[in-house]
């Protein structure tokens, strides 16, 4: 029972840290992707810098999901 | 490899009589990176334009202007390439009948499209009064009525009945919208308006000033936009005509007028005297006898060209890239980054090894690998040269890259390749036996059940990468500024981060709860020392504020974590697809069979294309981010030598 509960504790645990990270990337998205447009907008070789840019805070989510990993499967 | 070409500055002098001979070969040699003169020497000013020039420029701006109003657009071969020696002569006679011709179609054309746009909007004043029962000429032409006209939504008779008793009403229905004609005596005109203004649903219309039924008005106008339309058919398709028949023509001249010009222009960026001229600019330094002896075989022996002493610390060294035929795709990446300078490490190499790793170990599954080899292979056979080529080319690396990760976790579209046992179950595999021993390797490497191993292998990856990157700065500052200050703005890092592994890595289990620490074992220590050694340098070096910067160097290598969590999510979404298919629709039959497949194709193919930005993406940013700024500052100015690679035209 209480291996269960535990089990069940570690689940939302991943769960919130997969999910806030992941606003947490998506406000920072928001700007960064809304400047890339308006600078595509005066120069289209700007695509492939906008695109990189937009990606670079996607890093939080995925150390959510790190920690979500590890919290799955290595304990 | 791993560095630029390496380039000489030249300087060529001549008289002048021997100028536009010598033009025409440094042209043809398409090596010359002029540095343009400032003007700034004594007794030689910036030279003048061929008289040519002027001439030439004014052709090269009709013939763009044609070349824009029939929309001709690049072709990247041509059948038969039209010699020079032709164009002068066909430029002569073609191009100012060919203008007349263009503008006269594109005035005829604008004027036809205009009259349609005229007709448009008289079919648009003229419709709603169709819903009233009067012609055209009623609305008009009285001394002592006043005729209103419009759209009103709400009932307003009964205010009109207020002020006066004559008044005439009309009304129809248009669009759902009520049209009414309203004729009252001029002297109650002022009252008339005010009740109509003060109605919001009120919008006036103004009747054109023609005569006849709108019924008829509107027939006319229909049979003549069908007349105009027709007209405008025939005139585009006679443009259409046209620009078949001299697409050919226009781009070779383009060509020859561009190189002309280019040519003509070219003493502008040379230092002049009375009688003589100065080039100045870089070449790269083995093909310099050609260079030399080309020169002085057109000219007769009558130029002066040398190799000019550079001072140790040059910043405007054009850069051009050096790299092996197979690595050439990934300068578009570094050049995206930024051009590199003169003496810095060009990393077009790393990356042809890295990128392709990054990718491979993130997408890893055989099938789609196999599509993107098929992928990159279209576009590679649609698209030439320029930017996307060369991407393409990059795809196949990464694609084949991707298909050896794919055997080593045995995945095809997210399927087992071998049979794979969990929790004590056997499911079989597409090839139905069990993985083979590679030395220490058996696989497959389930990437949902080797989570923690390949957490571990991916940040050893990252640990590699970013000393690989520290490593390539300790000796891109050596060269700049002196091996004491790589010691203290990289080796520092690099001690730091090696420290900090040690002690990490021994302090794990105290840290996961379990174990003391035990502060004697000497890696501990050990580490402990490195990352204060690398510290006080770091101190040294960048200053207290460099403190900072340690949390960046350990989110720098987690972030090589995203390519595990990427390789999972992609897994996971093929996993996902399979099951819905597989344990969901297929297992009911009948409709859902071909729903199955449906959602089979499309999940798929979203997952491939996630595939492709995805990993790309990221194994690009792991680059960029991570490995580049341990390294690299960029800002050098690409090699762009005088001349022109001929497409349309041959000498």
């Amino acid at each position: 029972m209480v291996e269960a509960e535990a089990a069940g504790l570690i689940a939302i645990g991943a769960g919130i840290a997969v999910g806030l990270t992941g606003i947490g990337a998506a406000i920072g998205e928001q700007s960064i992707g809304a400047a890339a447009i308006g600078a595509m907008a005066e120069d289209e070789k700007f695509f492939g810098k906008g695109l990189l840019m937009t990606v670079i805070p996607e890093s939080i989510v995925i150390f959510g999901l790190v920690v979500a990993l590890i919290l799955l499967f290595v304990f | 490899m791993l560095k630029p070409e390496e380039m000489t500055k030249v300087v060529v002098v001549g008289t002048k009589d021997i100028l536009e001979e010598t033009v025409d070969t440094l042209h043809r040699l398409n090596l010359l990176h002029i540095t343009d003169y400032d003007g700034s020497e004594s007794g030689f000013s910036i030279g003048k334009p061929h008289r040519i020039a002027s001439k030439l420029s004014e052709y090269l701006v009709t013939l763009r202007s044609i070349s824009n109003q029939l929309r001709i657009s690049e072709k990247d071969s041509v059948e038969k390439k039209v010699s020079v020696k032709e164009i002068p002569s066909m430029i002569e006679s073609k191009l100012a009948e060919l203008e007349e011709e263009v503008s006269k179609r594109q005035d005829a054309i604008r004027a036809v499209e205009a009259e349609l746009k005229a007709q448009e909007d008289l079919e648009d004043a003229i419709k709603p009064l169709a819903a009233l029962p009067l012609s055209l000429e009623d609305y008009r032409g009285y001394e002592s009525i006043r005729v209103f006209v419009g759209f009103v939504d709400s009932e307003i008779e009964d205010l009109i009945r207020d002020k006066t008793e004559q008044y005439e009403l009309y009304t129809g229905t248009f669009e759902g919208r009520r049209v009414i004609a309203l004729a009252v005596p001029v002297e109650k005109e002022a009252e008339v308006s005010k009740i109509l203004q003060d109605e919001s649903t009120f919008v006036e219309l103004r009747p054109p000033n023609l005569e006849g039924s709108p019924e008829s008005l509107l027939e006319g106008i229909r049979s003549k936009k069908e007349e105009l339309s027709a007209k405008l058919t025939e005139l585009e398709s006679e443009r259409e005509r046209i620009k078949e028949e001299y697409a050919e023509f226009i781009l070779s001249s383009e060509e020859y007028l561009t190189i002309e010009t280019q040519k003509a222009e070219a003493p502008l960026r040379f230092a002049t005297s009375e009688n003589s001229f100065v080039a100045e600019g870089w070449i790269p330094l083995e093909r310099y006898d050609e260079f030399e002896r080309r020169l002085s075989e057109s000219t007769g022996g009558k130029i002066y060209v040398s190799k000019l002493e550079v001072d140790e610390e040059v910043k405007d060294v054009p850069i051009a890239l050096k790299n092996p035929k197979i690595a050439k795709p990934f300068e578009l990446l570094v050049n995206t980054f930024s051009t590199p300078k003169y003496k810095e490490i060009d990393p077009s190499i790393i990356l042809f090894i890295t990128f392709p790793l990054f990718y491979g170990l993130m997408l890893g599954d055989i099938g789609y690998g196999v599509l993107l080899i098929f992928l990159s292979w279209i576009i590679m056979s649609k698209v030439k040269s320029g930017g996307l080529h060369e991407l393409s080319i990059i795809l196949l690396y990464s694609a084949f890259s991707t298909i050896f990760f794919g055997i080593i976790y045995g995945e095809v579209f997210g399927l087992p390749l071998f049979n794979i046992v969990h929790h004590g179950a056997v499911e079989y595999g597409i090839l139905g036996i069990n993985g083979p021993q590679i030395g220490m390797l058996h696989l497959p490497v389930h990437r949902f059940a080797e989570v923690e191993s390949l957490l571990t292998l991916v940040l050893v990856v990252g640990i590699l990468h970013v000393t690989l990157g520290l490593l390539i700065g300790i000796r891109n500052v050596t060269v700049e500024h002196g091996f004491k200050a790589a010691v203290l703005e990289k080796l520092c890092w690099l001690l730091i981060l090696f420290g900090g592994i040690m002690a990490i890595v021994t302090a794990m289990p105290a840290i996961m709860g379990g174990a003391a620490l035990n502060t004697e074992n000497p890696i501990f220590a050990g580490g402990i020392v490195l990352v204060i050694i690398g510290l006080i340098m770091l101190v040294k070096g960048e200053g207290p504020i460099a403190i900072m910067e340690i949390p960046t160097l350990l989110s720098n290598i987690f972030s090589y974590a995203r390519i595990l969590a990427i390789g999972l999510s992609s897994a996971g979404i093929a996993l996902a697809v399979n099951t819905i298919c597989k344990d969901v629709l297929f297992a009911q039959g009948g409709v859902f069979f071909a729903a199955g497949i449906l959602v089979l194709i499309l999940g798929h193919t979203i997952n491939l294309l996630l595939g492709i930005i995805g990993p790309g993406l990221h194994s690009l940013r792991l680059q960029y981010v991570e490995f580049f700024t341990k390294f690299y500052e960029g800002g050098g100015t690409q090699y762009n030598p005088f001349g022109f690679i001929r497409k349309y035209t041959e000498e």
